[in-house]
């Protein structure tokens, strides 16, 4: 099949907002999939040469199954952006963490990832009882390539949620007296009150608060962490992690959710308490996939996870991540990031020669 | 038990990873005499022997056991006493497997020399008279405030190996199959191991490469045991081959693809560390360039294999980068026993040497 729509336009790309937010059966998602390997095959020379490399093509593709996934580490090498005349709306980075060099993802317009990034929140139940939000990260306008703020910046807007007082990161310092403030007078309205952010920053703030009593949140308040620790905090397990911020907010481990989400995509999976398993939207597929064979592994079995995210037009949208799940008939379960090597002992590798950046 | 008995019963056990005739060799080179630990001997007119350590600590690395097999080798040589620390548990325990094996196979005498840890014994640490440690960088960096100021200590840090081919063009069959060996032994895991092929500019790559794919491709296939290819390592190896692929970088695969060795043509020659496991760069530089090509890696080249004549500017160049060691391809892993690990006498470093001037 070949690309027969052009996502520079704003009206082609409602429409495609419109198609992804719509009922998505199998066919119609196969379509679609097609449709935008199409298109991003015939802009993305690198993307091209990988697939090609893989004998698929857009003439021959029969299953979104089949569709090559660009490696995750492609984003930090090369400019992965299907219009490259034009000047793109926004530069989402990775941490860089790993080798010093962050990824990038270049949006033409950041209208698909307000829609989706929104959508996929409310979808997961996020917004049922009308929080009152907070991050724990910088704002938006201060964190122009952090995809992370962008998307709480995008929720705050789709809430009518002033952003006062909502980003409680400035100038890489966390406020964490002026946060607590503010949450003991919104605790006495009773309204929930859901607190965001990376993983690391609620390490912060159980550190800050750790001589404090724990707060009482409201019924139906609600915490959601995201990422890693990538040597900003100590690092401790998932479940010491939401042991201590269910203690600290009085909540039930329920009421903290995961969500799985990377700046090389616009789409984000949810996951609920300790053992809950992540869902992705309609417009999203996540396949565990064995990376010897590049097949989806069976259920019950562990492999990486391999997305791919109808929104992601203006990039790749098959995206193989260094990620491992398990794979389960609902949803996959998390298990964390590859090691990112394995024991080399004295054999030089890559993380001993390039100085470590810590963004 | 003499040095001579304490050899004979190391040779016995292991014939083939210490051949006597190789541990006299040693012994003769790096501390003057067979016999220098248990009786006075000439050198130059003076009365020399040397002094063994009583207690060595051995801290193992958990990607190769043959440098921990040397070192220990090294201790009971000596007689010593020989505390190893093995690789820790965050490895998948096959490294340690082959450590305890090797201590297993030891005959009594010098079984009773060694005793293992899984954590370091921060008193035994202190106790010992020489502390070896294999490993990374940082290892070694942690580990030197816990050292004596009079404590040897022989680090083994992070180092790197290359293959060079002067002649590319004229490569013939049997300096490829050497370049898949020195590739594919120990499925490339050690710092020895190659984990880039250097050329002269203007190489033509087709054929080349072609050699090489069809002797790595016989020499996977004539290899009896295969390295497993667990899920991390199939997912290095595929990110690898696809980020190459994406690159515009010219790769050649084993038929069906299978993940036993990957070449790649890399046109950048700076060098890049290889996700090991059968994964070798092509990378091409003049010996103007080669020097800056490898500067991230200066004073860390460990071994250079040569497939073909060594030629004297190229060979300035490795000199100049630190290399401490050349070898024909194909014995880049097998070095002999006298060989001085990062430029040093891995034996004589341990021992004292004692000199006894006019004493009648």
């Amino acid at each position: 099949m070949s690309s027969t729509r052009d996502f520079f336009q704003p009206a082609i790309r409602r429409a495609w907002i419109r198609q992804l937010l719509g009922p998505l059966d199998e066919t119609k998602w196969n379509a679609l999939a097609s449709e935008l390997f199409a298109w991003q095959f015939s802009r993305i020379p690198s993307y091209r040469r990988l697939c090609v490399a893989h004998e698929v093509t857009p003439k021959r593709i029969t299953s979104w199954r089949d569709i090559p996934a660009g490696p995750q580490q492609l984003f930090k090498r090369e400019k992965l952006f299907t219009h490259l005349s034009a000047r793109p709306a926004a530069i989402y980075e990775t941490s860089g963490t790993t080798t010093g060099q962050p990824g990038r993802q270049y949006l033409l317009s950041t209208d698909i990832y307000r829609a989706v990034s929104m959508e996929g929140a409310k979808r997961a139940g996020l917004f049922d009882q009308d929080p009152q939000l907070h991050f724990l990260t910088p704002a938006p306008q201060e964190a122009p390539h952090s995809s992370l703020s962008a998307m709480f910046g995008f929720w705050l807007e789709a809430t009518e949620q002033k952003k006062e007082l909502k980003f409680w990161m400035r100038k890489d310092r966390f406020d964490f007296v002026g946060l607590r403030q503010t949450l003991e007078k919104q605790m006495k309205t009773r309204r929930p009150i859901a607190i965001c952010g990376t993983a690391f920053s609620f390490v912060h703030l159980l550190d800050a608060w750790a001589d404090l009593p724990p707060l009482r949140l409201p019924r139906g308040s609600w915490l959601l962490e995201t990422g890693g620790f990538k040597g900003r905090s100590r690092e401790i397990t998932k479940a010491e992690l939401y042991r201590q911020l269910a203690h600290a907010f009085s909540l039930h481990n329920n009421a903290i959710w995961n969500e799985y989400g990377m700046s090389e995509l616009s789409s984000q999976a949810y996951a609920r308490g300790i053992t809950g398993l992540h869902h992705p939207p309609p417009w999203a597929r996540v396949l565990i996939v064995n990376p010897a064979t590049g097949r989806e592994v069976r259920v019950g079995q562990q492999g990486l996870i391999r997305w791919l995210d109808l929104a992601n037009i203006d990039s790749v949208f098959a995206l193989q991540t260094l990620d491992l799940a398990k794979r389960i008939p609902q949803g996959f379960r998390l298990i964390g990031r590859l090691p990112r090597t394995e024991p080399r002992g004295c054999s030089l590798g890559v993380e001993d020669l390039t100085p470590q950046r810590i963004e | 038990m003499t040095t001579r008995q304490r050899l004979d019963l190391l040779a016995r056990a292991y014939p083939r990873l210490f051949p006597r005739t190789e541990l006299l060799r040693l012994l003769r080179t790096q501390l003057g005499h067979v016999d220098a630990l248990d009786q006075w001997t000439s050198r130059d007119g003076t009365r020399v022997r040397a002094r063994a350590p009583k207690l060595i600590y051995h801290i193992c690395s958990g990607n190769l056991a043959v440098s921990a097999w040397t070192s220990l080798a090294h201790g009971l040589l000596l007689g010593a006493h020989n505390v190893v620390k093995l690789p820790s548990d965050r490895n998948d325990g096959t490294v340690r497997g082959e450590i305890l094996g090797f201590i297993r196979g030891l005959p009594t005498p010098l079984r009773k020399l060694v005793e293992t840890h899984r954590t370091i014994d921060l008193d035994l640490l202190r106790r010992a008279e020489a502390v070896i440690a294999f490993g990374s960088d940082a290892t070694m960096e942690s580990l030197r405030p816990q050292i004596r100021w009079n404590q040897k200590f022989i680090a083994h840090g992070h180092a790197v190996s290359l293959l060079w081919i002067p002649e590319p063009d004229r490569l013939t069959s049997s300096q490829a199959r050497a370049c898949a060996i020195d590739i594919l032994t120990y499925d490339q895991l050690g710092c020895l191991s190659p984990q880039a092929i250097y050329l002269p500019p203007g190489t033509h790559l087709d054929s080349l490469g072609k050699k090489l794919a069809l002797t790595l491709e016989t020499h996977w296939r004539q290899s009896k045991i295969k390295p497993a290819r667990l899920l991390a390592v199939a997912a290095r190896i595929t990110e690898t081959r696809d980020m190459a692929h994406a690159l515009g970088q010219r790769v050649w695969l084993p038929p069906g693809k299978h993940l036993g060795w990957t070449l790649i043509h890399d046109p950048d020659p700076t060098f890049q560390p290889s996700p090991l496991h059968g994964v070798i760069y092509l990378r091409q530089a003049s010996t103007a360039k080669l020097r800056l090509a490898l500067a991230s890696v200066a004073g860390r080249i460990s071994t250079i294999g040569i497939a073909g004549k060594s030629s004297s500017p190229w060979e300035k160049v490795f000199l100049s980068l630190g290399a401490s060691r050349f070898c024909a391809a194909g014995h880049m892993q097998f070095p002999p026993l006298t060989w001085q690990h990062d430029g040093r006498p891995s034996l004589g470093d341990l021992v004292d040497r004692i000199d006894s001037e006019n004493v009648a």
